[in-house]
């Protein structure tokens, strides 16, 4: 059952109780009241009517008259004052009455009982008040009844109460509805959300709550959106990570492929064909540096792959690092005409002196690279100074729109170029790991045809 | 007339090992590693039979390249190491006639380049080695001129070699493709026929048996 429904079925049995009883209790003050003034009339007319009897029958009644006499004489004054339901008894013996019925035996009186008594009593389907009292008439008890049908009475009350029933239904009908209705539409920015919910739980992270009322429900969409944010941020970033990985590993085997491919053309041809001596030298110097070019790229790949955050560090001669770099990259500096540069400023750095080498020797490889063979002034400068490296070229530099994909994994902006002089193109990835390894801050400034200078600052 | 053979290839050692291969098997070829200087070149040299072109080139790639092949008319085979299947779908629906991923065995393409030929109607169906003149598709032998009789097995064997000239091939091969594949383990049979082709041919020398391998029609 939903919350609205719940919340206004409580509401409406609540409104159902509460409007039942105040006209329970409003219904009995009512019938009470009404009774109450039927008993006081009844009372008051039995009292005129007894006093109003006694006082004329003891003015026209006289010692000594016959019986006959005295009776005639009673009735009649009685009959002055009474009506229709007036009984007037003297003893046993009915001397005037207007009803079908002996009030004495429903209520009798015994003697000395001067003040008015009252019953009521069902006789034949039909409610009636009975109101009787002595008086004394030349010393003869008299009694005088008014016997009064208030079933009408007793009638409008019941109509009362259905009159009542009928407006506390219509009432409780009339506020069930507006309950109804109030929560429903109170519990609708809940639905909204729920369905965003469900949206956002199919896929769609992109989808907001779209409730901005002032209540807590309003807060809680306003909290939902925010969560809903963070989710679609998180997933956006673990889907750019799986798809990196998914072209890292694409990337890799593509550059398999090339190498694995000549080696097994020139393996199977080896074997196979008729070749010259010159031939086949040719064919295994292909075979050869396809194996060295695929050990390269495994290691480079190994060390991308293995390179872990918490590095050993160790503080370490700057000077004494520069000429490894130095000795590393004298063959393809000098095979290029490049001359490199340094000034360590006789300064240390802490760091894994291995890791910072194959760092520097990607980075200066790079900077040889970036001359074309018949430029003039061929340096790489390889400075360290405030904690940062510097390696510097005057080389042809990065276009523009290559410069923030140069870090990815087999991004080369200009492939032939690139694999013609040797790039795997994952140096500048790995130095990317190895400089988030040590969290140092790599930025890279160049432009076309000024060179480019590569810094790496250490905290 | 030798079919010839257009490579585009920017990494050399796939592109020597392909025109070596070339060589071997009689097919003349002209190499090229840049996809521009191609382009630039077709104009004062177009002549090719079939052209092999690899996809991710510099200078132009090889889809790129597939337009001007249709302007002189030349098939194209695409040797890539792109396996997404979009991309071979891409290089089919342009019209190239054949799709090779790269690790790739010669064979294949061997077999490949020689069923475009056929079908585009190039292929040249004379086979030469010495003075011995083979016609595939007329299956008539001359040696100096003078008509040879062979058996047809023989002449299968024989036009297997030749097209396998100066590579090896084994007896397995030679029994599939020429008895099929029901005498496999039949080596013996292989063996026969060769003795028989190098008296009837006077190729005794130029037949070599190579060991553990098979057998090789050698002529540089």
């Amino acid at each position: 059952m939903k919350l609205w429904q719940k919340t206004s079925l409580i509401c409406i049995a609540v409104l159902l109780f509460i409007v039942s009883a105040c006209s329970a209790v409003l219904l009995i003050h009512s019938k009470n009241s009404i009774l109450e003034l039927t008993y006081s009339y009844a009372r008051d007319k039995q009292k005129s009517l007894a006093s109003s009897f006694s006082e004329m029958a003891g003015y026209y009644l006289a010692e000594g008259d016959s019986k006959t006499v005295e009776t005639s004489l009673v009735n009649y004054c009685f009959s002055r004052f009474a009506d229709a339901s007036s009984v007037l008894m003297r003893g046993e013996e009915t001397l005037c009455s207007g009803v079908s019925i002996d009030p004495r035996a429903l209520m009798p009186l015994s003697d000395g009982e001067y003040g008015a008594r009252l019953t009521e009593r069902e006789i034949e389907g039909r409610n009636v008040l009975i109101v009787g009292s002595l008086v004394i008439v030349k010393s003869t008890p008299y009694a005088v009844y008014v016997v009064e049908d208030i079933s009408t009475t007793y009638n409008s009350i019941v109509s009362l109460a259905w009159t009542f029933a009928a407006v506390s239904l219509a009432g409780i009908l009339l506020g069930a509805g507006c309950i109804a209705l109030i929560m429903h539409r109170s519990t609708r920015p809940l639905t909204s959300l729920a369905k965003t919910a469900r949206q956002i739980a199919g896929g769609d992270y992109s989808m907001r709550a779209d409730v901005y009322t002032q209540d807590e429900i309003g807060a809680l969409a306003g909290d939902f959106n925010l969560m809903a944010e963070a989710v679609e941020a998180r997933i956006a970033e673990l889907m750019e990570t799986a798809e990196r990985q998914r072209l890292f590993i694409g990337g890799v085997t593509h550059e398999f492929k090339t190498p694995l491919t000549a080696l097994l053309l020139h393996s199977r041809m080896l074997r196979r064909a008729n070749m010259t001596d010159e031939e086949k030298d040719a064919s295994l110097e292909h075979i050869e540096s396809q194996c060295e070019w695929l050990e390269r790229l495994v290691q480079t790949l190994l060390k991308l792959i293995t390179l872990e955050r918490d590095i050993e560090r160790r503080p370490c001669e700057v000077d004494a690092l520069f000429d490894r770099v130095r000795q590393n990259t004298q063959k393809s500096l000098a095979d290029r005409g490049v001359t490199l540069i340094t000034n360590s400023g006789g300064g240390t750095l802490d760091c894994n002196a291995d890791l910072i080498q194959s760092l520097l020797i990607n980075l200066v490889d790079n900077a040889a690279k970036a001359y074309d063979a018949d430029a003039a002034d061929k340096r790489v400068l390889l400075t360290f100074s405030n904690n940062t490296i510097q390696v510097k070229d005057f080389g042809r530099g990065i276009p523009k729109e290559a410069m923030e994909r140069i870090f990815e994994p087999f991004y080369m902006a200009d492939k032939s170029r690139s694999k013609k002089a040797g790039g795997s193109g994952l140096g500048l990835a790995l130095v990317k790991r190895i400089a988030d390894a040590h969290d140092a801050e790599l930025t890279v400034k160049s432009g076309v045809g000024k060179g480019t200078t590569v810094r790496v600052r250490f905290q | 007339m030798k079919n010839r053979i257009l490579i585009v290839e920017d990494d050399h050692a796939i592109s020597d090992a392909v025109a070596l291969n070339m060589q071997f098997v009689g097919y003349e070829y002209a190499v090229f590693d840049n996809g521009k200087k191609v382009a630039d070149s077709l104009a004062g040299d177009h002549a090719y039979d079939l052209a092999l072109l690899d996809i991710m080139l510099p200078g132009i790639d090889g889809f790129e390249l597939f337009s001007y092949m249709e302007k002189y008319n030349i098939p194209v085979i695409y040797m890539t190491a792109k396996t997404d299947s979009a991309s071979e779908i891409k290089g089919l629906m342009d019209g190239a006639e054949d799709y090779i991923v790269k690790p790739f065995d010669m064979l294949t393409l061997m077999v490949r380049i020689e069923k475009v030929l056929r079908r585009t109607g190039r292929l040249n169906t004379v086979y030469r080695v010495r003075d011995i003149e083979v016609n595939s598709e007329t299956r008539v032998v001359t040696k100096a001129g003078e008509e040879v009789e062979l058996q047809p097995l023989e002449f299968d064997v024989l036009l297997t070699l030749l097209k396998n000239k100066n590579l090896t091939v084994s007896r397995e091969q030679l029994l599939s493709e020429v008895w099929g594949y029901e005498y496999a383990g039949e080596t013996r049979a292989v063996d026969v026929k060769i003795s028989s082709l190098r008296k009837k041919l006077n190729l005794g020398d130029a037949i070599r048996a190579i060991p553990k391998l098979g057998y090789r029609l050698e002529e540089r």
